[in-house]
Formats: C-alpha cells, sequence, structure tokens
C-alpha cells in the first residue's frame, strides 16, 4: 500500500541517528495516526510472561468515539449560530445560510483552539521524548464547543495554552491532570475576561461585515439572573434554539452524544446519572423553600439551561479527572450536580454554575477515591487482625 | 459450597483441543528451566555428559538449599544453556529412551507420618511442583501453609478438558490429594458447579470441595482462595496444580519419578488441535505442531492470558495444561482507530463486532493473534478492571500503587491476596495497553526482596 511505503520511507530520517531525529514524537503521532502500529504483546521479548493477547480498543478509539458523539451538538450549534444571527438581525436566512454562516463563525474557533493546543503538545512530546498523546483531540474540540461565539481569537489562544499547560502539561500530560483541562481553558476566560464571556452581548454573533450597533441576546441563565422573565419555552431549551455558548445549547443533540457514550460504555452512567439525580433533587429542595422566583422555578429547567447537560455528558465523565471507584463515581456526580444548582440559584456573581462545579469536585474527585478506597483497607485490616486473635 | 463468579470474561478463540485419545509424544531432549520458578538462584549440581535418571537433581536453589530440581528423564546431561551475566537459563538431558527413575520409597498415606511425606518431597523433587502465594515462589523447606487450594478445571480461553487430561490416573490424583492435605493440614479442591458434580474429581476424599460457576477466572485459584479464605498478611497458601498432584500421589503409589502429563494443543491456527501425552519438559517440536499459517506463530505455555512465550526450538514450561498457538499480530493496521471492524474483539463496545458480540447471543468467531492494537499511554479508562476482577480489591489502585512502589499501600490494597495472572484480563482488556502482569509481579519480588 503506497500509504504504508511512504511512512517506510521516511521512518529511517526520524528514528534515532536520522536526519529529523529531534521530531520522532512527531512522526511517531502522524504514522500512528494513519496505521495501528505493527507491536506485539512483549514487544518480542523471550519468555514472555503475560497476556498475550490484547482487546482491539486504544486510546484513539476511545477518544474518537467521544468526537463522534460531539457531532450532533457540534452540527446543531454550528446551524444555531447561524439561526441565532438570522433572529436577531431579521435577516430571515434559509436553513443553508443559517449553517454556512455559522460554520464559518465556528471554524475559526476550532482551528485557534486545535492549532494553539496541539502544537504544545507535540512540542512536549518531543522535549520528553514521549508519544503525543490524543486526549487533546476531544479536549480542542469541547474547548471550541463551550465559549461564546464572540470570542476573540487571541484570548481563545491564550486560554488554550493555559489550558493545557498549566492544566495538563505541567503534571505530565494526558491522563496525569487533575482538572479537566477544557473547562480550565473556559475557567480562564471567565475570570480573565470577563466582560467578553458574561452578559447579553457575547452570545449572538453579528452578521459579517455588519457596521452597526451588535443586537444583544439574553441566555435563559443571565434572564434569571436579572430576575427577568424567560423568553424562552423549555421546548426552544430543549432543542436548543437559544443564545449560548457555541454547541451546548441543544440538549436533544448533547443526549444523542449521550446515548453513543452510553452504548459504546466509554461514559460512566453513574456518574451522569448521579448529576442528573444530584441536580434535580437540590433543584426539588429549592422548590419546597421557594424564597424567590428562582427557587420557585420548576427543577427539570436546570437541565435544559445552560451548561448543564453539555458538562454532564461530556466533562463531568471525563475518567482521567472524574472520581475512579463506583461508588465514588456516585458521590462525585451527585455532588456536581447538586452544587450546579446551588451556584446558579444562590452566587448572584456566577450565572453558570456547571462549570466551577465541575472544576470544584474535579479537585475532591481523589478525595472521594480516598475514602472509599479506605473502607476497602479497613475491612482487609480487620479480617487481619480476626486472625491475630 | 458453590460460588458463583458474575465478573470477568469468557473470550472464546476457536481452535479448541479435540478430545480424542491423547496420542503418546516421545521426545528426544528434555529441559528444566529455572527461569519457569519465581525468585530461583539455581546452583547446578551436574556437569555436561552426565548420566542421570529421572529424579535426579539437576541444580538446587542457593536461598533453600536442598530442594532440588530433578531430571524429568533418565539419559545424559546434553546441555548447560546460559545466558546474559552467565544465568543458568536450561538445563537439557537427552533422553534415552528407558526412563528408569531413581528409586523413592513408597509410603502408605493414611499412616506414615508428616515429616517422612516432606522429607521425600524434597528428596524427589516433588517439592519443587509446590506453589506458594504470596509471591508464587517454590515454598521453603519449613513452610507450614494455612492450606493447599488446588483448582480442577480449566475455563481460560481455549479451556483444556480436566476431566479428560485426569483420565487413567484417577488413583494417583486422590492419592496425591489425600498426601497433600496430610502434608498441609488443610485441602480446598475447586471445581466446575456446571460439569464436574459427578466428575472423578468430585469423589476424592480428605478435601474440602468447593464448586465455581459463571465466568473466567472462576478456574484461576486467586479467584478460588479469594472467595474461600482470603490470604492474610502473614499467612501463606500453597497451591498445586491439579496434574502435578497426580504426578505426586503416583510416586507415592509407586516409588517412581514419572512426570507425566497431558497438555491441550491448540489455538486457531492450528491444524490438529488435540490432546498429547507426554513428559515435564519436552521439546516443542516433539509436538509436531502443524500451523495453516506458515511460520509467524507464537507458541505459548499455558493460557493466552497469563501464559509463557516460548521458542519453536525451546521445551515445555513446568506445570503446563496446555500450549496454545497464536498466529503473530505484527502488522500495520491502516486507520485501526476509526473504522467499524467486525473481526477484532473487544471487551468495549467501542467496536461494532464487541458490540454486537454483547447484544446478539449468537456468539461469531473473531481473529485472534498477537497484535498489542494500539499504543502505550498512561492509565486512562476507568471502570474497565472492576468489570473484569472478581476479587475484594480496588484492581486500578492496586496497580498504581504498585507502579510508585509503595509496599505499604499495596499491602492495603491485597497485595498478598493476587498473583500476576489474577489480573490478566485487565491487563487483556487495557486501553492504555499497560503490562500489568508484570508490573505486580516486579512489586511482588520487590516485597519479598525486603522481608
Amino acid at each position: 500500500m503506497f500509504i504504508r511505503d511512504f511512512f517506510d520511507k521516511l521512518k529511517p530520517d526520524f528514528s534515532k541517528g536520522g536526519r529529523f531525529e529531534k521530531l520522532s514524537s512527531t512522526f511517531e503521532a502522524f504514522e500512528s495516526f494513519a496505521f495501528t502500529p505493527n507491536t506485539v504483546t512483549g514487544g518480542g521479548k523471550r519468555a514472555f510472561k503475560g497476556s498475550h493477547i490484547r482487546d482491539a480498543v486504544d486510546l484513539k478509539r476511545t477518544i474518537i468515539t467521544v468526537v463522534v458523539a460531539l457531532m450532533p451538538a457540534l452540527l446543531f450549534g454550528m446551524w444555531n449560530i447561524g439561526h441565532q444571527t438570522s433572529m436577531a438581525y431579521s435577516l430571515e436566512w434559509g436553513f443553508w445560510q443559517e449553517f454556512w454562516n455559522g460554520f464559518l463563525r465556528m471554524l475559526p474557533i476550532i482551528v485557534v483552539s486545535y492549532v494553539v493546543g496541539l502544537t504544545i503538545e507535540f512540542l512536549f512530546a518531543e522535549i520528553r521524548h514521549e508519544e503525543v498523546s490524543e486526549g487533546f483531540i476531544g479536549t480542542g474540540l469541547i474547548i471550541a464547543m463551550i465559549v461564546p461565539v464572540t470570542i476573540p481569537l487571541w484570548q481563545l489562544a491564550i486560554a488554550v495554552a493555559f489550558a493545557v499547560v498549566i492544566g495538563k502539561e505541567v503534571f505530565g500530560g494526558s491522563g496525569y491532570n487533575f482538572l479537566n483541562p477544557a473547562l480550565v481553558a473556559r475557567a480562564f476566560l471567565f475570570f480573565s475576561y470577563p466582560s467578553h464571556m458574561s452578559g447579553d452581548s457575547v452570545w449572538v454573533a453579528a452578521p459579517f461585515r455588519y457596521a452597526g450597533d451588535a443586537v444583544t441576546g439574553a441566555t435563559p441563565l443571565g434572564q434569571l439572573m436579572a430576575s427577568q422573565p424567560l423568553s424562552a419555552s423549555a421546548l426552544d431549551m430543549f432543542i436548543g434554539t437559544i443564545p449560548g455558548s457555541t454547541c451546548e445549547t441543544s440538549v436533544v443533540a448533547i443526549l444523542l452524544g449521550a446515548i453513543l457514550l452510553l452504548v459504546t460504555g466509554i461514559a460512566s452512567w453513574r456518574i451522569m446519572l448521579s448529576v442528573v439525580i444530584g441536580g434535580g433533587l437540590m433543584g426539588l429542595l429549592f422548590n419546597a423553600i421557594g424564597a424567590n422566583e428562582y427557587m420557585q422555578l420548576p427543577f427539570y429547567y436546570h437541565y435544559l439551561m445552560g451548561g448543564f447537560a453539555f458538562g454532564c455528558v461530556f466533562m463531568a465523565t471525563d475518567p482521567v479527572t472524574a472520581a475512579q471507584t463506583n461508588s465514588g463515581k456516585w458521590i462525585y456526580g451527585f455532588l456536581i450536580g447538586a452544587f450546579a444548582v446551588l451556584l446558579r440559584v444562590l452566587n448572584p456573581a456566577y450565572p453558570e454554575g456547571m462549570m466551577l462545579a465541575i472544576l470544584l469536585m474535579n479537585c475532591f474527585a481523589p478525595l472521594i477515591d480516598h475514602c472509599v478506597v479506605a473502607r476497602n483497607i479497613k475491612k482487609r485490616q480487620k479480617r487481619w487482625e480476626r486472625r491475630i486473635m | 459450597m458453590t460460588y458463583k463468579i458474575t465478573k470477568g470474561l469468557d473470550i472464546d478463540i476457536p481452535g479448541s483441543a479435540e478430545k480424542r485419545i491423547a496420542e503418546d509424544v516421545e521426545s528426544k531432549f528434555y529441559a528444566v528451566k529455572p527461569t519457569d520458578y519465581v525468585g530461583l538462584v539455581p546452583r547446578l549440581l551436574v556437569a555436561e555428559g552426565d548420566n542421570v535418571k529421572a529424579g535426579t537433581p539437576l541444580f538446587e536453589d542457593k536461598q533453600n538449599p536442598g530442594i532440588h530440581y530433578v531430571s524429568p528423564v533418565s539419559g545424559t546431561v546434553h546441555a548447560i544453556v546460559r545466558g546474559e551475566k552467565r544465568a543458568l537459563l536450561a538445563v537439557v538431558v537427552k533422553s534415552d529412551g528407558k526412563q528408569e527413575s531413581l528409586p523413592f520409597p513408597t509410603l502408605d498415606i493414611d499412616s506414615c507420618d508428616i515429616d517422612t511425606i516432606r522429607q521425600t518431597m524434597v528428596a524427589s523433587g516433588l517439592w519443587t511442583l509446590l506453589r506458594q502465594r504470596p509471591f508464587g515462589i517454590v515454598p521453603p523447606v519449613d513452610s507450614k501453609p494455612k492450606a493447599v487450594f488446588v483448582s480442577g478445571f480449566d475455563d481460560s480461553p481455549l479451556p483444556a478438558d480436566t476431566d479428560f487430561a485426569i483420565q487413567g490416573r484417577e488413583d494417583d490424583f486422590h492419592a496425591g490429594i489425600s498426601l497433600l492435605a496430610r502434608l498441609a493440614g488443610k485441602l480446598y479442591l475447586s471445581l466446575d458447579g456446571k460439569k464436574q458434580r459427578n466428575s472423578v474429581f468430585a469423589s476424592v476424599k480428605d478435601a474440602d470441595i468447593h464448586f465455581f460457576e459463571g465466568k473466567h477466572p472462576a478456574s484461576l485459584v486467586g479467584t478460588q482462595i479469594a472467595k474461600i479464605a482470603p490470604i492474610n498478611k502473614g499467612e501463606t497458601v500453597w497451591t498445586v496444580n491439579f496434574q502435578d498432584v497426580a504426578i505426586i500421589g503416583h510416586l507415592f503409589r509407586t516409588g517412581i519419578y514419572k512426570p507425566e502429563r497431558v497438555i491441550a494443543v491448540c489455538g486457531p491456527v492450528v491444524k490438529e488441535p488435540r490432546y498429547v501425552r507426554l513428559l515435564s519438559g519436552a521439546t516443542i517440536r516433539s509436538l509436531s505442531v502443524e500451523s495453516t499459517i506458515g511460520n509467524n506463530v507464537r507458541f505459548i505455555c499455558g493460557s493466552v492470558l497469563s501464559g509463557t512465550a516460548v521458542d519453536t526450538d525451546g521445551f515445555l514450561c513446568t506445570s503446563c495444561d496446555k500450549v496454545c498457538v497464536l498466529p503473530e499480530g505484527d502488522y500495520y493496521d491502516f486507520l485501526g482507530w476509526l473504522r467499524p471492524n467486525f473481526k477484532k474483539y473487544s471487551f468495549s463496545r467501542t467496536f461494532l463486532s464487541g458490540f454486537l458480540a454483547q447484544v446478539s447471543s449468537s456468539s461469531p468467531k473473531f481473529d485472534f493473534d498477537t497484535g498489542k492494537h494500539g499504543s502505550v499511554r498512561p492509565l486512562f479508562v476507568t471502570g474497565e478492571f472492576e468489570k473484569l476482577t472478581p476479587l475484594d480489591i480496588y484492581p486500578m489502585q492496586l496497580v498504581k500503587a504498585c507502579i510508585v512502589g509503595d509496599i505499604e499501600l499495596m499491602e492495603n490494597l491485597g497485595i498478598y491476596e493476587v498473583e500476576p495472572e489474577d489480573l490478566a484480563l485487565c491487563e487483556f482488556a487495557d486501553t492504555s495497553k499497560t503490562e500489568i502482569q508484570a508490573i505486580i509481579r516486579n512489586a511482588l519480588e520487590t516485597i519479598r526482596k525486603q522481608s
């Protein structure tokens, strides 16, 4: 096969002692992207003892499944960006025109996110003489999907760089980070450039070459925060035809992704379910108190607004930063849901509680696991003691 | 008692051995390999050209003087194979075809005293058939275990039929069980609850019989110990392979050392998967395996999940019940991470094949080879290991404790309750392609050397 021949021809140059030795990680990344490597169990060691057969799954397969699961939300988001512009500026665009405009808005955001993030990933891999991890293929897309469409690209670039370096690489790279890098990027933007991340003017893109005043479009969370009546119905929010971050408005599209993640077993159903339970119970509790209008909001509205659904499906379930034990996952998810709603309703400074709830629980996930595992340890030590007595 | 194992995985690999007659196989050369034993430091007791009989010591353990590793056949010492730093790899004996054994005393199992059993076992080399947990070593001569555990069935991929393998040696097996039960004080025999309620295994005296049903690794002795009587810190138990039990029984009944085994020769590329009867340490060549795909295959002594790779011109490992032959997987797979793929086996449901296998009842046949199917990454995905480990431990946390070398944490997380093979399924299914069994073995060796 000619592609294989191409790689085989170049390989010596990029191997140790070759002309482009310094770029070996880069070469490896592209080669293993095209071809699953030909390594065998035991690496050809004589008298290798271990598992001689291996599951067909690898991390690339896992990540690509996540990317596929993101597709419905991404495509819907592209259309919705155009749709919101069309509505706000009364342009009466057709479906494809809306999609095309949204696509053109979304493309630079995705490109900047990938280019900045992957460049840093490749750089670190070369410095460390490691293979490039595929983790950012998912992260990079998720970052692009959770920012406002009007985000200045230079801010996005800085945020991505911050997330990859401080959120991930300083801890050793993909698999060693304790905070979800996509949320680190968003939190960085939120706290560094608040005027570009919140308010009513950032959620709807103006048409290209538009010179007049920007039309504002408030998100449901923004309206609740300002004690305004909700302009969108529950059905609008469920389908996602509302202003919001680029690709997290449509609960339907996110649910399609969730189905894929659950069927393939990539994401933990325990986490997803417990986030929903946690958020619901907290919502019901506020309903019972009912001290103000926000508290009286039907509990299921929380599922439909802001980043709750997207965070629940794609970010709370990140296996690296979530709790790792099965019982830990229940606690971790429940608290994310509960904190997200708590922050939304009670904290006037932050309209969106999901991002902070997940980051907070990322920090506590190791502690939760520690407590879960400690129970197992105690049980074992008790057994030892019984024997001694 | 019956235990049901719900966590685990039965991997259906085509090419199981056919239960016809077990044909006798004679090998010209036999080898005893120090590398088969964990932590063994051998001291050579013979030289090339020496005449030996079955049961003649070839080398002993420097750390446990007196424990002899003996020749399986009579003949002459043909070669002493050394590797790097002159490490002893194998002592090869050329068989003279007579199969003469050193004379050992026959014992009346019910009345002889325990010390005589112990001495005879050490002197005849039978002692080296015992394994001690924790650590998987041959136990020291003065070892006093809590109990002996014997697994009487095999449910690993390409399972060997143990009832068939033991046919004709039932009396030896029964004698061996009684003897080990006397020696250790307590013996647990675990059997397949679906198939072995009325088998020859179930009629043994002196053993505490438990039945196991469900998924692999139900047949692993580690699973059985964990369910019946888990190992506590400071305790030791012995485990013995069921065919080794028969070898032990045979010597005490007849006074002859004859390490006879019936092994399954199996695998998807073997032309005639079958059972053969031979002596321990025979050559792979003597099995005369015909492969359907030529020479690019791997011979594995033991299960494909935890066995040892052996060269074509190598020798069988000790306590081996089957030789599995797999095609090597050293090929590039174009866009392997992207294509749906119907022929590749996956425990995860990220492949259509794995998904269909889990939702449909008719199990399709998959291609199995030794390919790693991906690149090595840090431990990333969680939840896989837990579905495959029926033990009361946290496998992911244990593996991580082993990687960082925190001995106290390893102890607390149950390192003494596992041998590498108990986490073999985790290694198989691991998305990150980590060599988990090697990590566990290294950790156990570190602890053993420190204590």
